[in-house]
């Protein structure tokens, strides 16, 4: 597999040169040049909103071709919880597992438990980490790139704990190998996802040398086929299939907190919520709260950019699903707390900073390069319109300094240039 | 003695203004971001400077805060109109920003984030004159 940066497409056929990805997206990472949106790289998080806001369908997710499922013998299934609420209250995870199995995988597994294990282990975690506080979840990949390129200094907060989609893809990569007498490398294992965030996390994985995933395919890729497996008709539905109510709500915001016993928890959701509290425990606040859940969606993974239901049924759905599941569990808290102790939750590796390419390499040069921003931005009419393919005035005075645009992109600036010239002519 | 200011920037801050309240070091921290500065710099003087910043909106009338990059250090010297302090000795004692209710009708309102400020910081002074205002002054040092 090809490394890469980031799992953001901008289909050039499709794009029209609009700004609307480029406003779109927090981090900047978007600039229009001669009608195509670009992403820069080392500023992408893939969050998915210049996704969520295009138009034209130009901009997508680079997820796994499903010619990519072929080179494995045996290929697993590893649906994204939200999956479950995409076809209403009365098709049963058993259904959508099986239909899966029908669509050409030749195995699935189920998150929900792995989740309801995590609740868990984040608690044992809890009860005997010492700080920095709060300390952050790490399940949405978006955040803990947020937290790289623009919180580096939050790096210790994030929780040192792998995500349950990684965890159950280790756990079952060994499990089947050894059942089926398959070497590990011959078995794919596909993450079925709702955002783009994820696809680039198995791509480019954080705090894992390589991914226990193969790829990644989105729910819209997979829905039509699926849909049609389970809806066909004189179908005998499968023997109900145990989920973990508590695991299920880990596919909406609030969901990873609410079967934990620590209460002194918080949930964040959606990216400028994010922000600002991020901001805020920067300036050394919500030190008092043990644990934060962020997700850079709005509503956690139900909202992801890359699903067909929409995230308020969705959230129905889950709710309707755990009404009907009561309060089933078979995760024994001892058991938990031993694999802890043994290490299996732990991020294998070190969170690294990202950090922006430095204006300059000393403190004197890199404030003469500000100087040269400011005198860029005093020019710029400062309306924010992005015709100039940046998506704020400030971020067009940044490249001007940076050598990557100039001034005259400006069309405010250029209107003046021209008159001048054309002033200047008359008089001359 | 003149000193070297590589770059200064000042802020207006007015009292009540809760609405803008951590603009102005949400302003100071992105500029540092900017310039290079180390991480954990940033952050203590972020955390100074929200304090700071706070006890101007919740407690003074009006305040200029001035951020200053010197060759060695990173400095702030905040001025207020306002009530001033009474007793600093009391202000500055640690705990004082968590004070109980009982503590808060003693007169000095809640919550002056004076200890952290100083916590936070490797020189700091503070002067007040009651009902005049009050200045303060704090300096990390780069490196």
């Amino acid at each position: 597999m090809s490394t890469r940066g980031h799992s953001i497409e901008i289909d050039a056929t499709e794009c029209i040169g609009c700004v609307d990805c480029c406003k779109a997206c927090p981090t900047k990472a978007i600039r229009v040049k001669d009608s195509l949106a670009v992403v820069i790289p080392e500023l992408c998080i893939d969050c998915g909103a210049c996704i969520r806001a295009c138009r034209y369908h130009a901009a997508r997710a680079l997820t796994t071709p499903t010619s990519d499922l072929k080179r494995f013998k045996h290929t697993v299934a590893l649906p994204s919880l939200t999956l479950y609420a995409q076809f209403g209250k009365d098709v049963l995870p058993a259904q959508v597992l099986q239909g899966l199995t029908e669509i050409g995988f030749d195995s699935h597994y189920d998150l929900s438990w792995m989740c309801e294990m995590l609740g868990g282990a984040t608690d044992a975690y809890l009860a005997e980490c010492e700080g920095p506080w709060p300390k952050i979840s790490v399940t949405c990949p978006a955040i803990v790139r947020l937290v790289q390129i623009r919180y580096p200094d939050m790096i210790p907060n994030l929780l040192p704990i792998e995500s349950a989609r990684e965890l159950a893809a280790k756990l079952l990569r060994k499990k089947l190998g050894m059942r089926l007498g398959l070497a590990e490398d011959e078995i794919g294992v596909f993450f079925i996802t709702p955002c783009s965030a994820i696809v680039n996390s198995i791509v480019a994985p954080v705090g894992l040398e390589q991914s226990y995933l193969d790829g990644a395919l989105s729910i819209s890729e997979v829905y039509g086929a699926l849909r049609q497996a389970i809806k066909k008709p004189g179908k005998e539905s499968p023997a109900e299939e145990e989920v973990s109510p508590s695991g299920l709500l880990w596919a909406m915001a609030g969901g990873e907190i609410a079967g934990m016993r620590n209460r002194n928890t918080m949930t964040v959701r959606g990216v400028r919520d994010v922000e600002y509290v991020f901001d805020h425990i920067e300036a050394g606040k919500f030190q008092s709260v043990d644990f934060i859940e962020a997700y850079i969606c709005p509503d956690g993974c139900v909202s992801g950019q890359l699903v067909v239901e929409g995230r308020y049924a969705a959230q129905r759905n889950i709710q309707q699903l755990c009404n009907r599941l009561g309060t089933q569990s078979h995760v024994k808290e001892e058991k938990v707390r031993s694999m802890l102790r043994e290490h299996f939750f732990d991020l294998e590796g070190q969170v690294k900073a990202r950090s922006i390419r430095p204006i300059a390499r000393d403190l004197r040069a890199a404030i003469a390069r500000k100087r040269e921003e400011q005198a860029v931005l005093d020019r710029l009419p400062k309306k924010d319109c992005a015709a100039c393919g940046a998506p704020t005035c400030a971020t067009l005075a940044e490249d001007v300094m940076r050598g990557n645009a100039s001034v005259e992109d400006c069309v405010f600036v250029k209107l003046a240039t021209l008159e001048q010239k054309l002033e200047q002519k008359k008089e001359g | 003695m003149s000193e070297e200011v590589l770059y200064s920037e000042k802020f207006t801050i007015r009292g009540n203004d809760y609405e803008r309240g951590g603009e102005v070091a949400a302003r100071i921290k992105s500029v540092m971001k900017e310039l290079g500065i180390a991480p954990d710099i940033t952050r203590r003087l972020a955390i100074a400077n929200f304090e700071a910043e706070m006890n101007v909106i919740m407690y003074a009338d009006e305040a200029v805060l001035e951020f200053s990059v010197l060759p060695e250090a990173v400095r702030v010297v905040l001025e207020d109109r306002g009530q001033g302090i009474p007793n600093i000795e009391l202000a500055m004692q640690e705990g004082w920003s968590t004070a109980t209710p009982e503590m808060r009708r003693r007169g000095f309102g809640a919550g002056l984030g004076l200890p952290n400020i100083k916590r936070n910081s490797d020189e700091f002074a503070i002067e007040s004159a009651v009902g005049v205002g009050t200045t303060l002054r704090y300096l990390i040092r780069l490196g």
